[in-house]
């Protein structure tokens, strides 16, 4: 099944063991929640989700690091610049104009959307002292070079290699004890003769063996066919060396603010060249260092973020949009490719089964590069909804129409207290997908 | 007995002649050169493949093939730049628009996907017209027609616009100079921003001239409303005040503004006590005469007279009338004293383009004080305004070498209008801004294309209080621009069409983002149109209507032009619609010369049934006064008037398309303005071969079309008498087919239980839902060919039945025998009654087709649908021949990628797919498929709901068919819902399932249909 790929499909193969305990790693981190209070979990997904494109805690970035923003301004002061800086601006207030200058006039979208206690949240949020050691270091998973390459079934070749030889060997060792003995000696090939000469006279044990190779040889098979078309691991090299792992783990930039369609689309999407401009028109990877800790690119700007200058037109230099020029947009290489007769929307799985990306997507905030995490075969697809239980909370379930029983009720009355799995609500008919 | 029968191949056998002797003796006709070949030594050693090599060959080609199908490609995944807001990839976005493809007029809703046009809807409530025949639902496919113009051409040469603009400026400038005309021909006009520029080009040229011409001429009934209100426009004619309308040929529910008509026809035909009645007296079978509920015969000809003496019956006048026989005579004296008796609450309407006849129609319906109530002269539509007098003045001009500049936009009268060709020879300097290089544009000197309807901004005045705004849906796939545009470079006019649009919406005072979004405006606009004043004109020009008519030329036979789906031949290149049988015919790809029976045997004209099911028709030649149209197909056609035929218009283009051209006849080349004349024919040898999808023409006195009359359903509304539900005799009692299973039942409770109702009675068989459905699924388009041998691929189908003159009862009555009684029953009668059924897979509950699938490729689900797996599917069509419905379609060719549907099948050209729809997959060879009642939608559907955290609402789930449909016979929705729509219906005493007795308990059923007739 290891079919080597054309150049640009380089293949890694991880052991499985090291991927489990990753995971299990990860939930357990998951499980044990840093924070206590309720609102500064809310605050940090709000916080996610709304400003960790343009600040961090710790770290000035588009905007200022927001730790400990509660003490540096009042309350109320906050509220009102969140919700509408503009207006704060407009107001005269001599603290956000001077804040305002001071980030060069880039201008900090409002949040009319966010109620006063999603504010606080946030700022609850913002308030707690930076967790200790930071478990993403753990995580890490070993450099992809240092993986090791061979698998279990390329051992066992060397192994039976090794056999083989040590057969050779004792056949040449009793061969010499017999011509220290006195006898003739053999040589391999009449060793060979007499061999077949016994198996040809067992009919019995011919036919066993026989029977033994072909199902095995059936079984490999149909392995091997059924491996065709699984694309599970496939790491494409990219035209933009985009690290996952820099953005969706070390900033925590939520997987949502550029895969935005997921939440309302069939496509998760891949973002525009202007979604990485919110960003990257502030960040031109200057302050990226190295292990060493020196500058990696001696405070030139990264030659990767350089390409998404170099599509989109953005002079860097004059920190402007060049006009009239000719957009070439980034030709990424599609990952995970489901054949056209199986119909997959994201919006059922990312925002009404509330289901996490990581779950078919793996650990992506660990991803250097983007590997294909899940097998992608209908029988994948199957256990999960076998396996996954229905999001009844969901008015679609939950509520009904005037004079009519909801779906709960209904589920109630025929499953009694079961569990109501995907699978229970037709989740493996064929028309669900095929049609 | 033993077989001693012999058969014979042929003639040649029966007579045992040398020749037959010769063939028999030899498997192939002709010798074929083995020896010769095998024998060769040297050619064969000189070779250069041997047969090893070959087998070396073949080994190393299929395990290459092999590996290499396991090579997955390469796919790239290119993001925007820069994307749009209002754009999700992978969500629909729907934009309000105009369509109008100069012959029809509809407020449509766009559905767009990654940009591209998909699918045209229904436009908002309060729009004009809105709705979508099937002309307008196919429209979008017209779009991405590959025939399209995709560069400005001069002299057959490729050209730019700058070069274009140029000759027509300095063409124009010479014409003035030299005192020559410059003549402007369009289509009807009715865009305030376009009118707005003819008045600038007229102004600017004291020698412009503007001409107007409709391919389907209404300019003489234009020429009497103009008289009568001083408006050249038709009054909208008001069903919805009507409680019987008489129809003298006007086929109101497919011309026109049909969409309105429809849903006001299918509103007042509610079963009741005030249901609406309807008559037509027509020659041609019309869908609208399919529909009526008395329908009585007449000749073209004698429709004129027929009117004035109506008039006369009504209204004490003595009109001039030509002779009528006596039994139409006691018909329209029955039809008076019905219509007297509805004095105001009547209607009477006028088909065809006979002055004479439209004013002696006002004229009655003043005389029954229809004018001003159900005759709404105080709202004129706009969308009709040829004028042939003018039209003939410009042809006589550039015949008279007076005319310098010619410029055509959206209209082909050279390929409409008889006699254009070599007027335009005279032209200094002609341009076509036209779609494709058609008959006209091949005339012209240059041509430029002008963008699709989807790609323009337009606005349109259909009446005085509505406005309607065309937006772009998608960027020009071409190098067009709009005509505007063009013409108004030639004053310095420096406003794109967007800006001509945006002055127009602001000079109304109206918001041009809400007018935007809506699609459109609604104005209070008084009229001060005089009913009365109209009435009296009316009348006092009466008599000299009547005399008009009562000479009308009348002959032998006659024959009416009519229009069949694809109308006046604007959209001719679109396979949609050739696909599409004929409600009536039911013959696809063709036009041809309809006939009676009678008419049929008189002139030696037969339809015979080939021995794989067939048809096969006769040819004649028509004569019309000096012109003469060679081998036109004859069908005969049940309801056919007798002494008249028909022949549909917008067929035999010759620069159409690919698809289009050498398709049919061209009937405007009998050049009959007035849309009847009298015709002579002569029977040809040869035969035609036509396309027909239906051969049983009757019910054969089974109930599959369940009717009742409106006495019958008002007497007894629970249906006891007329909507007998078949019960089975069982060890445990009598039970009904809902009770008595063979199965078990599924759980059809917990979930949704999606079902439908098809309302026969507002059926009017009018096809937009087939269409709807072929562009929402995907549905691949088969060609004559294999629609000729009954492998049409529509998943919904319109049956016709005609009633037969023989029924059981009769039988019964005249003693007739059964196999007589079922001989007769198949011929359908000389007037027959004719029934509308749509069919789809009725998504049985205990479905036959699910039980003879060897692999369970057909399921059902939990959700009351019978679910079809393409890719399980191995073909065996044990399903399709266990479907008693016949609604499983099998794909015998790979469509879109076989190089016989190349000229037909759309989806092969890099165009033509992308009107594809993304959520639904395209079926291979060997593939069953079937009606998935849109599945698509209601998965989209639930998981909106889901999304927004609510339960599925009634109504926010529709197919495309039901959605389609003007008349809203198609109600779709979950039964599980209380107090649904559908759930409503499947209550109702009218509903029945079709084969209720196979007990296959479908989901799908249907409302008894309810005649308005009279004892």
């Amino acid at each position: 099944m290891n079919r080597s790929k054309t150049p640009t499909r380089m293949r890694f193969f991880a052991i499985k063991v090291l991927r489990v305990l990753t995971i299990a790693l990860m939930v357990s981190a998951l499980a044990n929640p840093v924070h206590a209070e309720v609102d500064a979990e809310l605050g940090k997904k709000l916080f996610k989700a709304n400003c960790a494109s343009c600040h961090k805690l710790d770290k000035k970035l588009v905007g200022p690091a927001l730790a400990g923003v509660t003490e540096r301004r009042s309350e109320e002061w906050l509220l009102a610049w969140i919700r509408n800086n503009a207006e704060l601006r407009a107001s005269g207030d001599a603290d956000a104009n001077a804040i305002f200058e001071e980030y060069g006039g880039s201008v900090m979208s409002a949040f009319e959307n966010l109620s006063e206690d999603d504010i606080k949240s946030i700022l609850a949020y913002t308030s707690i002292p930076a967790a200790a050691p930071a478990p993403a270091k753990d995580l890490v998973p070993a450099p992809l070079a240092d993986r090791p390459v061979e698998d279990d079934s390329t051992l066992l070749y060397i192994l039976g290699a090794f056999l083989f030889l040590f057969v050779i060997l004792l056949l040449r060792i009793r061969n010499t004890l017999k011509e220290v003995n006195g006898d003739t000696g053999t040589t391999v090939i009449q060793d060979a003769n007499a061999l077949t000469r016994w198996l040809v006279s067992n009919k019995r044990f011919m036919t066993a063996m026989t029977i033994i190779v072909t199902v095995a040889f059936l079984y490999q098979l149909f392995w091997f066919l059924m491996g065709i078309g699984v694309e599970q691991n496939y790491q494409p090299v990219q035209p933009i060396a985009f690290s996952h792992k820099i953005h969706a783990g070390e900033n925590q930039v939520d997987c949502n603010y550029c895969h935005s369609s997921a939440r309302s689309s069939k496509h998760s999407g891949i973002p525009s060249t202007n979604v990485c401009m919110n960003c990257h028109m502030y960040i031109d990877g200057s302050e990226i260092v190295n292990e060493a800790g020196a500058l990696k690119y001696a405070g030139d700007r990264s030659p990767e973020i350089a390409k998404i200058y170099a599509a989109i037109g953005w002079d860097a230099e004059n920190r402007t949009y060049i006009e009239n020029y000719e957009q070439k947009p980034v030709k990424w290489i599609r990952l995970h490719n489901l054949p056209d007769l199986a119909y997959f929307n994201h919006a059922q799985h990312v925002t009404a089964g509330q289901v996490e990306c990581q779950t078919c997507h793996g650990p992506v905030e660990e991803m250097e590069v983007m590997y294909q995490y899940s097998e992608l075969t209908m029988g994948w697809c199957i256990n999960c909804h076998r396996e996954t239980e229905v999001k009844k909370t969901n008015g679609y379930y939950a509520n009904a129409e005037e004079g009519t029983q909801s779906i709960n009720e209904r589920l109630a009355a025929k499953f009694h207290d079961e569990k109501i799995t995907v699978e229970k609500i037709g989740g493996l008919e064929c028309g669900k997908c095929h049609y | 007995m033993a077989t001693e029968k012999v058969y014979w191949k042929g003639f040649d056998q029966l007579a045992n002649t040398e020749v037959s002797q010769r063939m028999a003796q030899n498997e192939f006709a002709s010798e074929i050169p083995m020896e010769q070949f095998l024998g060769d030594e040297k050619l064969m050693g000189s070779a250069q493949t041997s047969r090893r090599d070959f087998l070396k060959y073949l080994g190393f080609s299929t395990a290459a093939a092999t590996l290499a199908a396991c090579e997955a490609p390469i796919i790239e995944s290119i993001p925007y730049v820069v994307k749009p807001d209002s754009l999700t990839p992978g969500m629909p976005t729907y934009y309000a628009t105009a369509y109008t493809d100069g012959q029809d007029f509809a407020s449509v809703l766009v559905k767009t996907r990654e940009g591209r046009p998909i699918k045209i809807e229904a436009g908002d409530q309060g729009r004009f017209n809105r709705g979508t025949n099937g002309r307008a639902q196919a429209s979008v496919l017209s779009l991405y027609d590959s025939a399209r113009l995709r560069q400005p051409q001069k002299g057959g040469v490729e050209s730019d616009w700058a070069t274009i603009e140029a000759d027509l400026k300095s063409a124009v400038d010479a014409s003035i100079t030299s005192g020559k005309q410059f003549i402007l021909i369009t289509g009807s006009v009715f865009s305030p921003s376009f009118k707005g520029l003819i008045a600038k080009l007229r102004q600017a040229h004291n020698n412009f001239i503007h001409v107007e011409v409709d391919a389907v001429s209404s300019s003489e009934v234009l020429d009497v409303w103009e008289a009568l209100t001083g408006v050249r426009a038709i009054p909208t004619m008001d069903l919805s005040a009507a409680k019987l309308v008489v129809s003298f040929g006007e086929d109101f529910l497919s011309a026109g503004s049909a969409q309105q008509m429809s849903k006001a026809y299918a509103g007042s035909r509610k079963p009741g006590k005030s249901m609406l009645r309807h008559i037509q007296v027509e020659s041609n079978l019309s869908l609208t005469g399919s529909n009526a509920d008395k329908r009585v015969k007449i000749k073209p000809s004698q429709v004129g007279s027929a009117l004035a003496y109506l008039l006369n019956e009504v209204s004490n006048t003595s009109l001039a009338i030509a002779s009528l026989d006596d039994s139409l005579k006691g018909q329209l004296k029955g039809i008076a004293a019905e219509l007297m008796a509805l004095k105001g609450q009547s209607l009477v309407l006028v088909g065809g383009n006979s002055g004479a006849n439209a004013h002696l129609a006002v004229a009655l319906n003043a005389a029954l004080n229809n004018v001003g109530s159900t005759v709404r002269v105080d709202q004129p539509i706009y969308i009709r305004s040829g004028n042939d007098r003018a039209f003939d003045n410009a042809m006589a001009d550039m015949s008279a070498n007076a005319v310098g500049v010619v410029v055509l936009v959206g209209a082909n009268p050279g390929y409409s209008r008889p006699g254009f060709p070599e007027a335009m020879a005279k032209v200094e300097y002609s341009l076509s801004l036209c779609d494709r290089l058609d008959e006209t544009a091949a005339l012209c000197a240059a041509a430029a294309p002008v963008p699709h309807y989807l790609e323009s901004w337009a606005d349109y005045m259909p009446t005085a209080s509505d406005l309607a705004i065309a937006q772009p849906t998608i960027r020009p796939l071409f190098n067009s621009k709009p005509a505007i545009e063009v013409l108004g470079s030639l004053i310095g006019e420096a406003q794109s069409s967007k800006d001509w649009v945006k002055s127009t919406v602001s000079a109304k005072g109206l918001s041009w983002s809400q007018t935007l979004h809506d699609g459109g405006a609604s104005m209070e606009v008084k009229s001060s149109i005089s009913a009365s004043e109209v009435a009296s004109r009316a009348m006092s020009g009466a008599s000299e209507a009547a005399s008009t008519a009562a000479s009308a030329k009348s002959g032998d036979f006659e024959i009416a032009l009519y229009q069949k789906t694809v109308g006046s031949g604007n959209q001719s290149n679109n396979p949609w619609l050739h696909e599409l049988p004929d409600p009536i015919s039911r013959a696809a790809w063709d036009n041809y010369l309809t006939i009676s029976a009678k008419d049929a045997l008189a002139l030696g004209i037969v339809n015979e049934t080939q021995s794989n099911g067939a048809l096969n028709g006769s040819l004649v030649t028509l004569t019309v006064g000096d012109i003469t149209l060679a081998n036109v197909p004859a069908l005969i056609q049940p309801g056919q008037a007798q002494g008249t035929v028909g022949l549909a218009v917008g067929y035999g283009r010759t620069a159409a398309g690919r698809v289009a051209d050498g398709l049919g006849v061209n009937a405007y080349s009998l050049n009959i303005s007035q849309g009847f004349a009298a015709v002579s024919m002569t029977l040809e040898e040869g035969e035609h071969e036509f396309a027909s999808t239906q051969l049983g023409n009757t019910m054969m006195g089974r109930k599959i079309v369940n009717e009742v009359s409106l006495a019958d359903y008002v007497a007894d509304p629970a249906g006891a008498s007329w909507n007998e539900k078949p019960t089975f005799h069982t060890l445990e009692g009598s039970k009904t087919a809902n009770e008595a299973n063979l199965w078990a039942n599924h759980d059809h409770e917990t979930m949704h239980m999606w079902n439908m109702s098809i309302d026969l009675n507002s059926c009017t068989g009018c096809g937009a839902c087939v269409i709807a459905c072929h562009m929402e699924n995907n549905v691949p388009v088969v060609g004559k060919q294999e629609i000729r041998n009954f492998r049409d691929m529509h998943w919904l189908r319109i049956d016709r039945y005609y009633s037969s003159d023989m029924t059981k009862d009769r039988a019964n009555d005249e003693n007739v025998g059964g196999i007589d009684m079922y001989a007769q029953m198949e011929v359908p009668g000389e007037s027959p009654e004719v029934v509308f059924q749509p069919v789809m897979c009725q998504h049985c509950n205990h479905a036959p087709c699910e039980t003879v699938c060897p692999v369970g490729a057909t399921v059902h689900s939990r959700e009351g649908l019978n679910h079809m797996a393409y890719n399980r599917c191995i073909g065996t069509r044990y399903c399709a021949n266990n479907c008693p419905y016949k609604v499983r379609r099998f794909n015998w060719f790979n469509y879109q990628k076989n190089e016989r549907f190349t000229s037909v099948n759309p989806a092969q050209d890099d165009y033509g797919r992308m009107v594809l729809n993304p959520d639904v997959t395209v079926r291979s060879r060997g593939v069953m498929e079937k009606c998935t009642m849109c599945i698509q939608r209601i998965q989209y559907g639930k998981l909106e709901a889901k999304k927004a955290g609510q339960p599925l609402a009634d109504g926010a789930v529709t197919t495309a068919c039901a959605q389609a449909c003007d008349s809203g016979a198609i109600t779709f929705g979950d039964v599980n819902t209380a107090g649904s729509a559908v759930q409503v219906a499947k209550n109702d005493a009218r509903s029945y399932h079709l084969l209720e007795e196979v007990g296959t308990q479908p989901s799908v059923f249907y409302q008894t249909k309810v005649r308005n007739t009279r004892a």
